[in-house]
């Protein structure tokens, strides 16, 4: 009983991922504004913060914090400058060069392309459930896994993006990001993925 | 030289005996040949001892990159880089036992966070007074707000999960100046890290690194070595390209074109002084003389290797094409005994006089070889010693009875028709003297000119290719393989650290830090670790309590709870985790700890790294700039140093040969005048040499001293000879045994200018050069200034 329970759940999320490539297969731009919910040991209280993404594929990619401070990068390819309002600079960097900004960016860019390949080499996944869907990976890596317990996605119930995820580390801390506004194969401004002056 | 005379008649009826004799010397010096250890390094013509030069070039073999084999790989064009991780793993997986050990192409796998826990358990070793002053200027109000901050900022990104247990613990990120450290011991200054890979900073080439168990002058392990790599690299896809470079390649492709070069040269050489034989001898029974060289050689091997049990190839080699010119002796007796084979005893006594003296002159010559600071040289200046004894004894005591008593007047060039020419024709001896100034004045003004090269790899084989790997491989990477080193040494461990962190400081007052490679800022002396620990406990009593105060007045504004830095100050009061030999090991610099910290016998030494750029090199050997027990070895130095060596070996050599020669030609000639025209052969030769490799825009080398000897030893005898022909009622055929003697060298040696072979080409040119001059200055100029003379 519980191997065919395991068959049919793995049957159900091959079905779901591959509704989900599909989906993602149509879309050429993303672009959303997203609010973040942190709730930190080492803060009294919920961290809100609000910015903006933006997807070109197949791997251009703007993550834009506007509040409460502004900060982010944006990344080209294997290259990305990003930058920081406080201290008012800005810095290259490369994601094969940098392991850290590497991981933060392609893990950005395989959700927003639903790159499930690279996602079964990195996570565990199951789905919670189907509508909406919700999927709940578990690192694999052991890097990542030292830090995070698991993620939990939520895709929209009609448009199939990611309108929610939720990051809980073994800590106890956790991060929610809620997507809004997401207008998929919209034009992008010329000289959207231009990092900011100062 | 009646001696001569009477041994020959003594010895008249004996040639079994004597072949016997010689017969004998052949099998024992074969015998000795074979038990011979043979040295094929240029290490011999290094100099030996306590000498500078010696010390720096020991110590340069002990640079991390000397003896490592490096691959690089690149690609033509960009459309290919995709490729290049995946094919650079695949060729070190490909290079195979047990010529490529522990193949390399990226640094050891660190893992990320152990190595940042690390670096924060040692902060107070790794942060210096400098950086702790930094920190205090961003300890007031408006640091702090800043740092709280930037913080903020980072923990809202993305990567916040990442670094939050960090900013807890080193909200200051000391951790950068931690990781500053790390860099000095980056010996790749242009590398950057992908993932596993060594990566340029155009992103176009990989690079591996291998240990290899060939030494280097191994040329049959250093082709195996070659071939298994050509074997490795043949599944490179299209637009990749691999070169390996090490001084293993070198090696091959000196010892290839050495033997390419001998197969020429004994064609053209043998061809020419077999066709010189027939043409101006033509005689069978003069076989005899063609073989006094090879006896001569084999006398000389069996001295030198009563005195050594190791014998430098170069000795051997150089020396063997020493001993040819000993065909000379032989020439002026057979020519002598064969004008006159009745007067035989006669003719023998009056040709020995010239042939013992002009042996005399030319074991002086070489003999100053004896007082060389160059192993090489002393060895050779024995073998050339033994060589031409043997080969006057031979001439004088063997020869004669190998040369037949039927033996007729010789056809050939009339000698009196030469001389009535120059009576004849005072116009030609006009010109002949006139040519000879001329040709003389010109070399003299063009010898300020000649300047000296102690470059060693100048005396090597750089095949193009191999110079163009190396070039690609610099332009990609920096100047891995040429840096300079400053090694420090000492008995002890704590001593030896105490100095390098001594010339790290002295680096830091000529702004050379940032480019050397130096284990002093991680690997701590125990008085620097505790005087490090003593200002990080004092820093922090000053200032624990404000900062604390301050994280938490200002750090409630941004929302910072009151226990968000608790494990910064936590870990203020714990003993620091020591950085050494085994921290570094785990943060995967064990190899290139290894590699700079070495130890021996006599204690330790540990290298620095840097540029090898003239200025600073200058700027750092100035008197008291560097501690005392340090020294600086850089390969431009270097060059210098054996340059100025080879200078003042050959202003030695010429002053001893020259006043020993002189002071022999004075015994023999006791008159001034006949003393020095006998020497004009030797001068006229030296003169033209150095002024034809001046005009030629050559640089005079470590060969061109020895093979110089050449010139004053082949050019005195040649003097001697038409000196003491033109003193002689009778004629000894001396203008004919020097014109052969003369032709054969320039044969013999003048092929070597085909040579692709630097050393070879160097010795070809300065006795072709020297010998051009010398050998007409003996038969026409002698007999010219002769006649002015009467």
């Amino acid at each position: 009983m519980v191997t065919m329970s395991v068959a049919a759940d793995n049957n159900e999320l091959e079905v779901v991922l591959e509704q989900l490539k599909a989906a993602a297969a149509e879309v050429e731009t993303l672009q959303s504004t997203f609010v973040q919910e942190k709730n930190l040991e080492m803060f009294e209280q919920q961290l809100l913060s609000s910015g903006r993404m933006l997807y070109v594929q197949p791997d251009q990619l703007r993550w834009e914090l506007l509040s409460p401070v502004a900060s982010g990068f944006v990344l080209q390819g294997d290259q990305g400058v990003r930058w920081n309002g406080v201290s008012q600079q800005r810095q290259r960097f490369s994601i094969s060069v940098d392991p850290l900004m590497g991981v933060v960016a392609q893990q950005l860019l395989a959700w927003a392309r639903v790159d499930l390949d690279w996602l079964r080499a990195r996570y565990h996944i199951k789905i919670l459930t189907t509508e909406p869907v919700v999927l709940e990976l578990t690192p694999i890596d052991p890097g990542e896994a030292e830090f995070i317990a698991h993620i939990q996605v939520t895709f929209d119930l009609v448009q199939d993006y990611v309108s929610d995820v939720l990051v809980l580390e073994h800590s106890g801390d956790s991060t929610r990001l809620r997507f809004g506004d997401v207008r998929s194969n919209d034009s992008i401004a010329p000289g959207a993925f231009e990092p900011p002056e100062f | 030289m009646h001696f001569f005379s009477n041994c020959y008649n003594r010895l008249q009826g004996r040639r079994g005996w004597l072949l016997l004799v010689l017969l004998a010397l052949l099998v024992l010096s074969g015998w000795n040949l074979s038990r011979l250890d043979i040295e094929d390094t240029i290490v011999a013509m290094l100099p030996d001892g306590e000498s500078q030069v010696a010390r720096d070039f020991e110590l340069l073999q002990q640079s991390p990159f000397a003896r490592k084999v490096v691959i690089h790989l690149r690609a033509d064009s960009t459309a290919a880089v995709p490729l290049l991780n995946a094919t650079t793993a695949q060729l070190r997986e490909a290079l195979p036992e047990p010529w490529f050990v522990d193949p390399l192409s990226g640094p050891v796998q660190i893992h990320p966070q152990r190595l940042l826990n690390d670096l924060l358990e040692s902060l107070p070793l790794l942060l210096d007074e400098g950086d702790l002053a930094q920190l205090e200027q961003r300890l007031d109000d408006e640091g702090v707000e800043l740092t709280l901050a930037e913080n903020l900022s980072e923990l809202l990104q993305p990567q916040g999960i990442f670094v939050r247990e960090r900013i807890r613990r080193d909200p200051f990120s000391l951790y950068l100046a931690a990781l500053d450290k790390l860099r000095s011991v980056n010996p790749l200054p242009e590398v950057r890290i992908e993932g596993r890979f060594f990566v340029s900073h155009d992103g176009l080439s990989r690079m591996i690194l291998a240990d290899t168990p060939v030494v280097i002058t191994d040329a049959d392990g250093a082709k195996q070595l070659l071939d298994a790599f050509e074997q490795a690299r043949q599944s490179l896809p299209a637009g990749i390209s691999a070169e390996l470079i090490s001084g293993h390649a070198y090696t091959l492709a000196n010892a290839e074109v050495i033997q390419s070069d001998m197969r020429t040269l004994l064609l053209v050489s043998g061809g020419g002084l077999l066709l010189l034989f027939v043409l101006l001898i033509g005689k069978l029974r003069a076989v005899p003389v063609l073989l006094l060289p090879f006896f001569s050689v084999a006398a000389a091997l069996l001295v030198v290797s009563l005195f050594a049990n190791q014998v430098s190839g170069i000795t051997i080699g150089f020396g063997a094409v020493v001993l040819g010119i000993t065909i000379d002796f032989a020439l002026h007796v057979y020519f002598a005994l064969a004008r006159r084979g009745s007067e035989r005893p006669e003719m023998l006594r009056l040709v020995a006089r010239p042939v013992v003296f002009g042996g005399l002159t030319t074991l002086a010559a070489f003999s100053v070889l004896a007082f060389s600071d160059l192993p090489g040289q002393r060895q050779l200046g024995l073998f050339a010693g033994a060589g031409i004894v043997a080969a006057v004894l031979l001439a004088l005591l063997v020869l004669p009875h190998f040369i037949p008593r039927t033996a007729a007047v010789v056809p050939g060039v009339r000698l009196n028709g030469k001389r009535s020419l120059l009576v004849r024709f005072p116009a030609v001896r006009y010109g002949v003297i006139g040519l000879w100034a001329a040709l003389c004045g010109t070399s003299l003004l063009m010898l300020p000119q000649l300047s000296f090269n102690g470059e060693l790899r100048q005396l090597g084989y750089l095949p193009d290719q191999l110079q163009q790997a190396e070039k690609s491989l610099n332009q990609a990477w920096g100047d891995v393989r040429g840096r300079a080193m400053i090694v420090v040494s000492a008995s002890d461990l704590e001593q030896l650290l105490r100095h390098n962190e001594q010339v790290w400081q002295v680096l830091g007052d000529q702004q050379l830090q940032s480019e050397a490679v130096s284990l002093a800022p991680l690997l701590l002396s125990e008085r620097t670790r505790q005087q490090r620990i003593a200002n990080w406990q004092q820093f922090w009593q000053q200032h624990q309590a404000p900062t604390a105060e301050r994280l938490a007045d200002l750090g409630t504004g941004y929302g910072f709870s009151s226990r968000a830095f608790a494990p910064f100050f936590d870990h203020l009061e714990q003993i620091p985790a020591p950085t050494d030999l085994t921290a570094l090991e785990s943060w995967g610099l064990g190899e290139l700890v290894h590699a700079l910290l070495q130890e021996d016998e006599n204690g330790y030494r540990l290298i620095t790294l840097l540029p090898d750029r003239p200025e600073q090199i200058a700027a750092l050997l100035q008197p008291d700039v560097l501690p005392a027990g340090t020294v600086l070895v850089s390969q431009g130095v270097f060059a210098d140093q054996l340059a100025q060596e080879i200078v003042a070996d050959f202003y030695q050599f010429m002053s001893f040969a020259g006043l020993a020669v002189v002071l022999l030609l004075g015994m023999l000639f006791r008159r001034v005048t006949d003393v020095v025209v006998a020497l004009l052969p030797a001068l006229t030769g030296l003169l033209v040499l150095l002024g034809g490799m001046a005009w030629l825009g050559l640089e005079l080398n470590l060969f061109n001293v020895i093979a110089s000897l050449l010139i004053i030893g082949l050019g005195v005898d040649y003097g001697i000879f038409m000196v003491c022909h033109g003193q002689s009622k009778e004629d000894l055929a001396s203008v004919r045994a020097v014109l052969v003697s003369g032709l054969s060298t320039l044969i013999g040696f003048g092929a070597l200018t085909l040579a692709q072979h630097p050393a070879l080409f160097s010795i070809g040119l300065t006795l072709l050069l020297g010998i051009s001059a010398a050998m007409p200055t003996a038969i026409l100029v002698l007999p010219a200034l002769r006649r002015q003379q009467q």
